[in-house]
């Protein structure tokens, strides 16, 4: 097996009493976008800053190409990096906040020059190079920032929350850019986000964080599809969760008994579970059908309430043991009128449900 | 909103014209400008019409002496001043709040203790059987006694010692507005300390450098208390000269035009201030 590019080695950091990262270990092949995904306060910026060298683990280690970050002083480490808030130098012009890290390293005239006027274009702001940074939107002065980050070809670019400062719109249009640059850069990017949404649309791989420990590691498909914990299925994406009492489990199949007495078989097992165990069975809104199917497990529910979202309708609805699941069927499958009727049933394929202990 | 509340926002309540600023103009008029006048028609009558006075002032060596030695003392105070204020400033600007606002009681409550009760405890402090010198032999460093008062050094110091809040307050004020983000990610972009200091920290702060150096300078050109009396006779500064100048001499009309030269001066450079501050804000806009 070829060396990891990056590598995080039982990375852990203590503030007092406090664990903010229990022994994080992480290998990040080259070229990869990672992104750490967790809730405020899980970690993720702490496993960060220590790779950028804003704070110092207690213990463990941080390797690039197999040799040791950590007594590597941060103006030393060649990593580049996008802040959550502006960090332009504000009395510097477009120009020259991205030719300072050239700058610094005394780089001939004419090479920053060129560079400057590649990194610009690459962020699509040729026509901004003389203006200050006051004077320039958000979302422009996050560019100008990640262009400042790459000018040096770092190895390694890291994002901290880039666009949590922006509107939903900007965000998105960013978001676009930072996949092309990666794509036409190539380099290896660690992005922090607390936004789901946009951990999926950018990422090769993400890093579920929870309490300081990753929850879960892969693509975005995998957590998506093939959550191993309700804390993952339950962060990713929209989900509902119906108790349910485990019966048996036979070859990774469960079968379970739900509130209302019926018996689902063929249910995705997580970890072994007792038989009589509580436990509660996880189902995305978009999993549930209103037409009946082969195979399909059946759900008899009250609709209490439908609306228009577009490409898909969400229906809140009430099963009869008085829980309320989200259902979330594409428009086209239905006219609004169909699904008003107060009871029905709905059904679901129990390959896509999930059992976690309760 | 109705219509009508909004025109009241828009239509000020005060009456067209200045009546309403009377009362402050006559202050203003009465105890800052005629004064100055005053002033001014003292420099040019006094003994006699003419510029004498002024001829006389810049004509002569020994006060052109005074008038250098006013700028040396007051441009190495500032200096000084502005090494000793930065980290002081800087500390206080990263600190947390609560730590920070008790350093800033303790550096105020020097400003609101005497001065005079301040300059006396540095002649104890820096004569030549004082505290300083009696610590330094008894500790071997030195064998003589060092020279640390009714020269430059000691004016130096004893100004500093006063001048340092007002340098520190607005420096602490531009400091707190950069945001240490900045710093950080001047050195992930490779920048070494000193390179973030040189290229970063120090460009942002010189506004507040620039504010408080001017108002130590020019409090510094008119000083009299501390360079009387930490001062020596060699270097004595304006101010002093026109103590001598009026009390001693009783020559009124030299006194005033000496002190309307340091007028002149003062305002010239806060015309240059205020230009300096006015252009970099038309650039920081633009």
């Amino acid at each position: 097996m070829t060396q990891p590019f990056l590598s995080i080695r039982k990375l852990r950091k203590a503030f007092g009493a406090f664990t903010a990262v229990h022994d994080v270990t992480l290998d990040i092949p080259k070229g990869e976008f990672l992104t750490f995904l967790g809730p405020s306060g899980s970690g993720k910026s702490t496993t960060l800053y220590a790779i950028a060298g804003f704070q110092d683990p207690t213990s463990g280690d941080v390797l690039l190409q197999d040799k040791s970050l950590l007594s590597v002083p941060s103006h030393k480490r060649n990593i580049g990096m996008v802040f959550q808030r502006y960090t332009l130098f504000p009395h510097l012009s477009v120009a020259e906040n991205v030719a300072f890290p050239l700058r610094v390293r005394r780089r001939p005239e004419a090479e920053v020059k060129r560079k400057v006027a590649d990194m610009l274009a690459l962020v699509r702001l040729e026509n901004f190079a003389e203006r200050l940074p006051a004077a320039l939107s958000g979302g422009q002065q996050q560019r100008v920032a990640l262009a400042r980050a790459l000018a040096y070809d770092p190895p390694i670019l890291l994002m901290d929350e880039p666009l949590s400062a922006l509107d939903k719109k900007l965000r998105e249009e960013i978001q676009a850019e930072i996949r092309r640059i990666h794509r036409e850069t190539g380099v290896t990017i660690l992005y922090v986000t607390h936004d789901q949404e946009e951990a999926l649309h950018l990422s090769d791989r993400i890093a579920l964080f929870r309490d300081g420990r990753i929850e879960q590691i892969g693509t975005g498909e995998d957590l998506y599809l093939r959550p191993t914990t309700d804390f993952v299925a339950g962060f990713i994406g929209n989900s509902n969760f119906l108790a349910a009492e485990h019966l048996e489990t036979v070859g990774g199949a469960s079968t379970i008994r739900l509130a209302d007495g019926a018996l689902v078989s063929g249910i995705n097992a997580n970890g072994s579970f007792a038989p009589g165990q509580k436990t509660r069975l996880m189902i995305r809104p978009e999993a549930f059908r209103l037409e009946r199917s082969p195979n399909n497990a059946e759900l008899s529910v009250e609709i209490v309430d439908v609306a228009f979202y577009g490409e898909r309708r969400r229906i809140v609805a009430r099963t009869s043991a008085g829980q309320e699941i989200d259902i979330r069927p594409t428009s086209a499958a239905l006219a609004a009128q169909d699904v008003a009727s107060s009871h029905r049933p709905v059904f679901f394929d129990p390959g896509a449900a999930f059992l976690f202990p309760a | 909103m109705s219509v009508e509340a909004q025109q009241g926002i828009a239509t000020p309540r005060i009456p067209a014209g200045l009546g309403g600023l009377l009362p402050a103009l006559i202050l203003i008029g009465l105890f800052f400008v005629v004064p100055v006048l005053a002033l001014l028609l003292r420099s040019v009558t006094d003994p006699a019409p003419g510029l004498q006075n002024y001829a006389a002032l810049l004509g002569d060596g020994t006060y052109a002496r005074v008038f250098f030695n006013t700028f040396l003392v007051a441009a190495v105070v500032t200096i000084v001043t502005v090494l000793v204020a930065f980290p002081v400033a800087w500390m206080l600007a990263i600190m947390p709040p609560v730590l920070a606002s008790i350093l800033f009681g303790i550096i105020i409550l020097s400003m609101w203790t005497n001065l005079l009760t301040r300059t006396y405890a540095w002649m104890v402090l820096l004569q030549r059987t004082g505290v300083i010198n009696r610590a330094l032999m008894g500790a071997g460093i030195i064998d003589q006694p060092l020279p640390l008062i009714n020269n430059l050094t000691g004016v130096t110091i004893g100004m500093v010692y006063i001048m340092l809040p007002f340098m520190i307050l607005p420096l602490v004020g531009t400091l707190r507005a950069i945001d240490p983000m900045t710093l950080r990610a001047a050195a992930l972009c490779g920048a070494s300390p000193l390179a973030a200091f040189r290229r970063i920290l120090l460009p942002l702060s010189l506004p507040g450098i620039a504010a408080g150096g001017l108002m130590v300078f020019v409090m510094s050109l008119g000083y009299f208390v501390t360079p009387a009396l930490l001062g020596g006779t060699s270097n004595m500064m304006l101010a002093e000269m026109i103590a001598q100048m009026i009390q001693s001499l009783l020559n009124w009309g030299l006194g005033s035009a000496a002190a309307f030269i340091l007028l002149v001066v003062t305002m010239a450079l806060y015309a240059l201030q205020l230009r300096l501050v006015g252009a970099r804000r038309t650039t920081g806009g633009a």
